[in-house]
């Protein structure tokens, strides 16, 4: 008696759903290469080489660790769709990158961009010889690199645009050497003895090395284990030892270790440096006389140079 | 208000997902299906021995297992980076992660029949303590490799249409978790149908299982090690969240709607085909998680299960103040091993 009338019901919601799920196959105009990068820091790139021809859709957000990333049904469907999957590779993106590379296996066009950088230029820590660390956007030489995997792989899916898709990657590359020697003569202000870069996470490796800082990361890179008592010690001892003037936060790691060396040892924290992920696109900045967007890969990096070039001064 | 709740857009959440991704998301909806059913009919077992948060112990637990086998990996495969590459890989872990689990709910077995140690402390302490160990492994031995059961272990549910096909004579079958899961799902089934009075009879009264000549302890350690091969498995393709929900969400729903156990093995299936298509709809409206979104629909049917749960006890108890209540319609709180 009582479940009649709810059957009922329930059988006109299904029909209804029914209806609505005819296929309506409305086309729109050719809309430009639509392709899906998975950090900010690839999303950029491939936005700068690509320009209007692409569009490009990132799957982790501003700010966002690669390695906490949790995916959206929406990307789900960009990925099912997209043209070209650009990725970081160097299991920056985990079992992702698994993933990834049997889609590529499967047909579709995927790109590790990191894949262009030879081997001899990475960085390989002692135990770990296998696994090198995949945070070579500290470097723009590097990065540069993978200007030119972005570009070809652009070029197969849209051969019309070949000659944009050059000419702004070689645009780029000019850019990033510009970027390289402004970098170098910015940090190059700061007094060899206090060249020292302290951050919460392992990150800033080949930062470091391109412009001969002294890298120490309280942490190391895997995020599970929170930084030891030994580790916040040492690292205390270190900033007294050499005098280190500031330490330095990281926009996608929480700051509380920093924060706590800052206090146990006396140095300021000299600001929030980007390190896994850009900040949101249109976030401007100002620092020497420059306004930039720490939403792009040039703005980025100009930032996390002055930020140290002035706190370490 | 429009930009934190996306538009209910008919054509985005309810045509496009059966119509251009339709297989993408046919293999999603039918692996949360499978996930959900395995899980929930495993739970019902741990439901009634109130041991319903194993999953979310052995999400834990199963870190040392991960470092572990990180560590013989490289240290049978040094130098090269390929083999040092794939002491990572998908299946070392997978087998870590097994060993982890199973020492897990050997030691909770243990602990908690050779002491005078409840379950859930038990439970409480064996997942804390292997944790703990996992994690002083890592700092150790592994700290300069990304290891964590997040990046190296957990799958995500939105991407198995992507994955490898199982293949029977050269024609793509279904995505491999998906054939996997379907196995276990099988194999579940088979071994509840076989033994369902021994399992039934242990679940309830041990002391009742051994007068009948049933070995209650080994019964209990079978489940066990069965529960930490759909967890692991589960775990692999799908992520943590999803299994430990399942695990308890689809049992405690059903049991809430009848007292018979073959019936509440039914409605568990039923909760676990709703939550997966309703869920899959719900996280392409908010353009969220999938699997949040399918343990949030599952809660979303205990909450309307839970309702008519209070207003059934309330109507019974009604009908039965003026003159004949039909017996039968009052729900009682515990389940009882046979049908009405």
């Amino acid at each position: 008696m009582h479940r009649l009338p709810t059957f009922a019901h329930a059988f006109t919601c299904l029909a209804l759903l029914l209806g609505f799920c005819l296929p309506t196959g409305a086309a729109s105009a050719v809309p430009p290469l639509r392709v899906v990068a998975t950090t900010t820091l690839v999303a950029d790139l491939v936005r700068v080489v690509g320009g209007d021809r692409v569009q490009v859709q990132s799957l982790m957000g501003p700010g966002v660790d690669p390695h906490l990333y949790k995916a959206s049904a929406g990307d789900m469907s960009a990925l099912g769709s997209a043209r070209v999957i650009f990725f970081t590779g160097l299991k920056l993106e985990g079992r992702m990158e698994d993933l990834l590379r049997r889609m590529g296996q499967r047909g579709r066009q995927v790109v590790a961009v990191a894949d262009a950088i030879p081997s001899d230029q990475l960085l390989r820590k002692e135990g770990a010889e296998g696994h090198p660390d995949p945070h070579v956007w500290g470097d723009p030489r590097l990065w540069s690199l993978a200007i030119t995997p972005v570009r070809d792989s652009l070029t197969a899916a849209d051969p019309e645009g070949a000659a944009a898709y050059a000419a702004r990657a070689a645009a780029y590359r000019t850019q990033l050497d510009t970027l390289h020697q402004w970098a170098a003569s910015r940090i190059a202000t700061i007094p060899k003895p206090q060249r020292v870069l302290i951050t919460s996470h392992d990150a800033f490796a080949y930062f470091g090395r391109a412009y001969e800082l002294d890298v120490v990361a309280v942490q190391g890179i895997s995020t599970v284990a929170e930084a030891g008592l030994a580790d916040i010690t040492r690292v205390a001892d270190l900033v007294k030892q050499r005098g280190v003037k500031a330490v330095f936060v990281e926009s996608s790691v929480p700051p509380g270790t920093i924060q706590r060396i800052s206090k146990d040892a006396g140095a300021r924290v000299g600001g929030e440096l980007f390190s896994d992920a850009l900040g949101t696109p249109g976030e401007m900045h100002e620092a020497g006389g420059e306004r930039y967007d720490v939403g792009t890969y040039l703005g980025m990096l100009k930032h996390n140079v002055n930020s140290v070039a002035d706190a370490l001064r | 208000m429009s930009s934190l709740v996306p538009d209910f857009d008919v054509q985005r959440v309810l045509v496009t997902p059966w119509t251009s991704d339709a297989t993408m998301n046919g293999w999603i909806v039918l692996m949360g299906f499978l996930v959900a059913t395995t899980c929930g009919w495993v739970g019902q077992y741990l439901l009634l021995r109130r041991m319903a948060l194993m999953g979310d112990a052995l999400s834990h637990s199963i870190l040392p297992g991960l470092a572990g086998a990180f560590l013989i990996a490289s240290f049978l495969n040094p130098g090269t980076a390929d083999g040092a590459g794939n002491a990572r890989g998908a299946t070392v872990m997978y087998l870590g992660a097994l060993a982890a689990a199973l020492v897990t709910t050997l030691l909770i077995h243990w602990l908690h029949t050779a002491s005078r140690v409840k379950q859930d402390a038990a439970i409480g302490i064996v997942f804390s303590g292997l944790f703990a160990l996992g994690v002083i492994l890592i700092t150790v031995f592994a700290d300069q490799v990304d290891l964590d059961a997040d990046c190296v272990l957990y799958g995500e549910i939105g991407t198995v249409g992507f994955t490898d096909y199982f293949q029977l004579s050269g024609r793509d079958v279904a995505p491999l978790p998906v054939a996997r899961m379907a196995i276990v799902a099988l194999l579940t089934f088979a071994w509840i149908q076989l033994f369902y009075k021994e399992l039934l009879v242990s679940s309830f009264d041990p002391g009742l299982a051994s007068s009948l000549g049933i070995r209650a302890n080994w019964v209990h350690g079978v489940l066990m090690l069965w529960l930490s091969v759909v967890i692991v498995s589960a775990f692999e393709s799908v992520g943590a969240i999803l299994v430990v929900a399942m695990l308890i969400v689809p049992g405690a729903t059903a049991s809430l709607l009848s007292t018979s156990l073959p019936r509440i093995f039914s409605l568990i299936v039923l909760h676990a085909a709703i939550s997966s298509l309703f869920g899959l709809h719900l996280a392409l409206w908010l353009d969220c998680s999938i699997a949040g979104a399918m343990v949030v629909t599952g809660c979303g049917l205990f909450v309307l299960a839970w309702l008519s749960h209070v207003i059934r006890v309330r109507r019974a108890r009604h009908a039965s103040l003026p003159q004949d209540a039909p017996p039968g319609t009052l729900a009682s709180p515990s389940v009882t091993p046979n049908p009405p």
